[in-house]
């Protein structure tokens, strides 16, 4: 139970890379680095987590309930407004680069081929 | 003492582009003509202004900024502070300027989609900026990934096959360098529960001398950091976004982002996890090997290039490399020498990427060999390509040599040869590579077999009818900055900044620091080495350049080397399938971890 | 590279890579027991110096509302970005007009789905607004309220037809409101400093804890980022709607 959240947290990572470099197509791709990122989520807020506490919301509590840690949960919700606005560039890429070329397998995709 | 009015300063050098760049979003669509061109090299230039007072306020003291006020409490740090030593400030400055230069470059180029590029290059210049001041591990990250995301638009910015998928590449792989630098910051942070540098550092020198989660932290950081620098084997990104990325864009990915990005890595390093004794191993060793690595495989890949850009990029990867081994090297000296050499890189490549803009835009074209002879209407453009070929190769004025001199003197007493030999290869590599790009367009030498076959990318041309002067000016100022012109001190202060950096910055924020250091020039052991890299230059110029004049045996013997199985597998390597490209980051990064686990244990 | 070699490479380097993983998560600090310094002293004196109850929207806006600028003005970038990407390549003046379907039969709504959509968007624009105007009290703040209300606005599309649904979202107000989103935030850091206070520097009045205005400049710097939120997310909707039309010419798509 200890070491669950980093577990999870490494396999995560692990599989978003594998399905990355064997992707075929761009738009799984996407989809693999939204699972990596993932990954990140359960890291950072496996950091912070307390056990016995509540979410730091102090709205109907004292303030001296113990609480989890609010300053990764707001990194992580930074890291989301990241990878949401990453995966709609990625997305709009590829949209363009398939009118472009036909294809968005990321194989037969080279810049500048010879 | 810092007066309180350049007190107040600190923040405006990031606030100042960003607001400009959002009021530019707002109203974009109505203003008139080049009003966006002229607004965005004011801002660019305020920025520059700001940056120059705050490095001249900055020399007895670094100006430690609270955001929103949230001084340490208790013994806490609480919220994020900016920490604006003299070297963050020159750097600052010459990033200003660098993209001054690009607006006036760039007046008129874009004119379809209302003032976009100017927003977005605005967003990269207060990114750049904040990433250069802050002092905050997290804050950090966040300026990287919004330069980042700039940079990712900006590449695509020409909508054409080839860029899209360059900026595909580019993205993908930034983007796993982003989440390493998350994962390393989450372990960071559950070691020191701080963010600030000086509240974390405190507690990974004490906790880090033998807990594998610091050396994992900052290798993930470092990995990240290392994919945005540009070092084997994480470069192969830069290859592809840079050679189709539009020319002002290009100006600023190599003379600003990608060397700004080993900046941090230094920052991270000295601020953070230089108490480390495994950390301080793998810098010694292993990062001080991979930037001779990345210098040598860079020069020699550029060598092979004939798409102009994409040597220039080629380039930019075996100049990083240099500044990677400053920075493996540490101490005043070599630091000196890593911001002597940024800022004069910087302004070379700027130039050069220009110059390759004009003849885009004047010629059609930035293929090499179909270039040849095309250069002579823009013949101005030869001479300062012909000086910045030279500055490139090692010649012993302006701004690059004096930093080369620095590293090579911090070198003494390291395995030095090796380090001088992969710098003299690397700069005559690229200095030769430039010169006889020069020859080659702007005079005509240099005929070859079979260069009417089109080389990759041949429909490509920049906006023709901007007028020439305005294209050269701007080119001019930076070469000029680079020679050094007005600037007879620029070592000593750039020393004596370094020395600062290093003795302060890590504590700046929860301590008093010390009193202003100095530290004198070092001789430099080897007065020759300029003389040989700038001969060494000319030969490799020369060697492609006047291929008829040559005795058969030379030929003979050189294209043996040159053409052997070993080069010719530098350029299968760089295949642009982003697949290969995750892998080598995969690849990297086991090397890392079989790097650190050696040094944990002997150490 | 092949597939194949690639994949043999990588579980090479995936072997190289385990035991530093083993190792580091072996050592990391015990999961959910050890303490949290930073996180308790917020957690602790927020209430009684902002009199905000949410600690994440404090930290967010307050503490840390430098990262929060630097975030905005990236979703600004990306969302600048994909419009240049998705609408250079039509021209702007055609994004002001619904185009056709190309050749795929256009079909009527049923009427169920307009009915429940015509039901569920006011009350998730609603919803939307109030996770807005409770950023400092209780989960939620302008990030959240804006994905909502962008995602509510799709219901428009969904119930009633395309050509309504860019008459009635039109790109240059939310160009406009996007940019006056991050406006907005970069003028609350620069604001504070005409007082001469610091950068992001708290100086509205903090009025009482559990109130509705509560927390000073949490609220404008939440307002500025809810509009840009909302415009951003709204304005991808529209752009990644119009790749489905063929343009009037019959080119492109």
């Amino acid at each position: 139970m200890n070491y669950l959240p980093w577990v999870t947290a490494a396999w995560l990572f692990a599989v978003g890379i594998y399905g990355v470099m064997t992707s075929r197509h761009y738009v799984h791709l996407i989809g693999c680095l939204t699972v990596m990122q993932s990954a990140t989520y359960i890291a950072l807020l496996s950091v912070g987590y307390r056990f016995g506490s509540v979410a730091p919301i102090f709205y109907a509590r004292s303030d001296s309930t113990p609480a989890v840690d609010p300053v990764l949960q707001a990194m992580v919700l930074t890291d989301i407004v990241v990878g949401a606005t990453v995966t709609a560039l990625l997305l709009a890429l590829t949209l363009q680069v398939h009118k472009k070329r036909g294809t968005v397998n990321p194989e037969r995709l080279r810049p500048l081929r010879p | 003492m810092i007066d309180p009015a350049a007190a107040t300063l600190a923040p405006l050098p990031v606030a100042v582009p960003l607001l400009a760049g959002a009021l530019l979003l707002l109203v974009g669509k109505f203003l008139p003509g080049r009003l966006a061109d002229a607004l965005a090299t004011s801002a660019a230039l305020l920025t520059l202004v700001i940056d120059a007072r705050l490095a001249a306020q900055t020399g007895q003291g670094p100006l430690v900024y609270w955001m929103g006020h949230w001084q340490p409490q208790g013994g806490l740090t609480l919220g994020i502070a900016l920490v604006i030593g003299q070297a963050q400030a020159m750097l600052g400055a010459f990033m200003a300027l660098l993209f001054a230069a690009s607006f006036v470059f760039a007046w008129g180029y874009f004119e379809d989609i209302r003032a976009f590029f100017h927003v977005l290059m605005l967003i990269l210049l207060g990114a750049l900026q904040g990433f250069c001041l802050t002092h905050d591990l997290f804050n950090l990250f966040v300026w990287f990934e919004v330069m980042s995301v700039a940079a990712f638009a900006l590449t695509a910015y020409r909508l054409e096959a080839d860029p899209l998928e360059g900026a595909l590449n580019f993205t993908v792989t930034n983007s796993i360098g982003s989440f390493l630098i998350l994962g390393g910051i989450a372990l960071a942070y559950s070691l020191g529960n701080a963010l600030d540098f000086g509240a974390l550092a405190g507690t990974l020198a004490h906790r880090g001398a033998t807990d594998p989660v610091a050396v994992a932290a900052f290798c993930m950081i470092a990995i990240g950091l290392l994919i945005k620098g540009a070092a084997l084997p994480f470069h192969f990104w830069l290859a592809d976004a840079h050679a189709v990325a539009p020319s002002p864009v290009s100006v600023i990915f190599s003379g600003a982002m990608v060397p700004l990005a080993l900046f941090g890595l230094g920052k991270i390093y000295w601020d953070l996890f230089e108490p480390v004794p495994a950390v301080q191993l793998l810098m010694r060793t292993l990062f001080l090997a991979l930037g001779i690595t990345t210098t040598v495989i860079g020069g020699l890949a550029c060598l092979r290039q004939r798409h102009l850009k994409r040597l220039l990029a080629f380039s930019t990867v075996s100049h990083g490399g240099i500044l990677l081994i400053g920075i493996a090297l540490s101490g005043p000296v070599a630091l000196g020498g890593v911001l002597l050499y940024f800022i004069g890189h910087g302004l070379v490549k700027g130039a050069l990427f220009m110059v390759a803009g004009i003849l885009l835009a004047s010629a059609g074209g930035v293929d090499e060999l179909w270039l040849r002879g095309r250069g002579r209407p823009v013949w101005p453009a030869g001479i300062l390509m012909t000086l910045a070929g030279v500055m490139l190769g090692g010649a012993p004025f302006g701004l690059m040599d004096s930093g080369s001199r620095l590293i090579g003197a911090a070198a003494a007493g390291r395995p030095e040869k090796w380090i001088l030999m992969a710098m003299v290869l690397g700069t005559a590599c690229t200095g030769g590579a430039v010169l006889r790009g020069a020859g080659r367009i702007f005079l005509g030498l240099g005929a070859m077999a079979g260069e009417e076959a089109r080389g990759p990318t041949d429909e490509e041309s920049e906006k023709p009818d901007r007028p020439l002067w305005l294209m050269m000016l701007p080119t001019a100022v930076l070469l000029v900055a680079a020679v050094g012109v007005g600037m007879p001190h620029a070592d000593a202060m750039v020393l004596h900044a370094a020395a600062r950096f290093l003795a302060w910055d890590r504590s700046a924020s929860v301590g008093p620091v010390g009193p202003p250091l100095t530290v004198g020039a070092p001789q430099s052991a080897h007065p020759f080495m300029p003389w040989l890299t700038l001969a060494l230059t000319v030969l490799i110029a020369a060697h492609d350049l006047g291929r008829s004049r040559w005795p058969k045996t030379w030929l003979r013997a050189t294209d043996r080397v040159l053409c052997s199985s070993w080069f010719t597998a530098i350029d299968r390597t760089h295949d642009g399938v982003v697949g290969d490209y995750v892998l080598w980051i995969l690849l990297g990064t086991a090397l890392f971890s079989v790097s650190s686990a050696v040094a944990l244990y002997a150490g | 590279m092949t597939r194949r070699m690639r994949l043999v490479l990588a579980a090479l380097c995936a072997l190289m890579i385990a035991p530093a993983v083993v190792a580091v998560i072996g050592r990391m600090p015990a999961f959910g027991h050890h303490p949290l310094p930073y996180g308790d002293a917020i957690n602790r004196t927020t209430v009684a110096q902002r009199h905000v109850t949410n600690m994440v929207s404090a930290v967010n806006f307050d503490y840390r509302a430098f990262d929060t600028l630097g975030e905005e003005l990236m979703l600004v970038a990306a969302v600048t970005g994909t419009l240049v990407l998705l609408r250079g390549r039509r021209g702007e003046s055609l994004s002001d007009r619904a185009a056709q379907a190309g050749e795929r039969p256009v079909c009527e709504r049923s009427e169920a789905v307009t009915l429940a959509c015509r039901l569920f968007f006011p009350i998730i624009v609603t919803f939307g607004i109030y996770v807005i105007m409770h950023a400092q009290l209780t989960p939620g703040g302008g990030f959240q309220g804006g994905a909502i209300i962008a995602s509510g606005t799709l219901l428009l599309y969904l119930g009633e037809s395309y050509r309504l649904w860019r008459r009635l979202v039109h790109s240059l107000l939310f160009d406009m409101m996007e940019a006056t989103g991050a406006i907005v935030l970069v003028l609350c850091g620069l604001g504070p400093m005409l007082r001469g206070a610091a950068f992001l520097e708290n100086v509205l009045p903090l009025g009482q804890t559990g109130a509705l205005i509560c927390g000073g400049i949490i609220l404008v710097e939440n307002a500025g980022v809810a509009l840009a939120v909302t415009a951003g997310f709204i304005l991808l909707l529209v752009e990644f709607l119009e790749e489905t039309r063929a343009t009037r010419d019959g080119g492109g798509s």
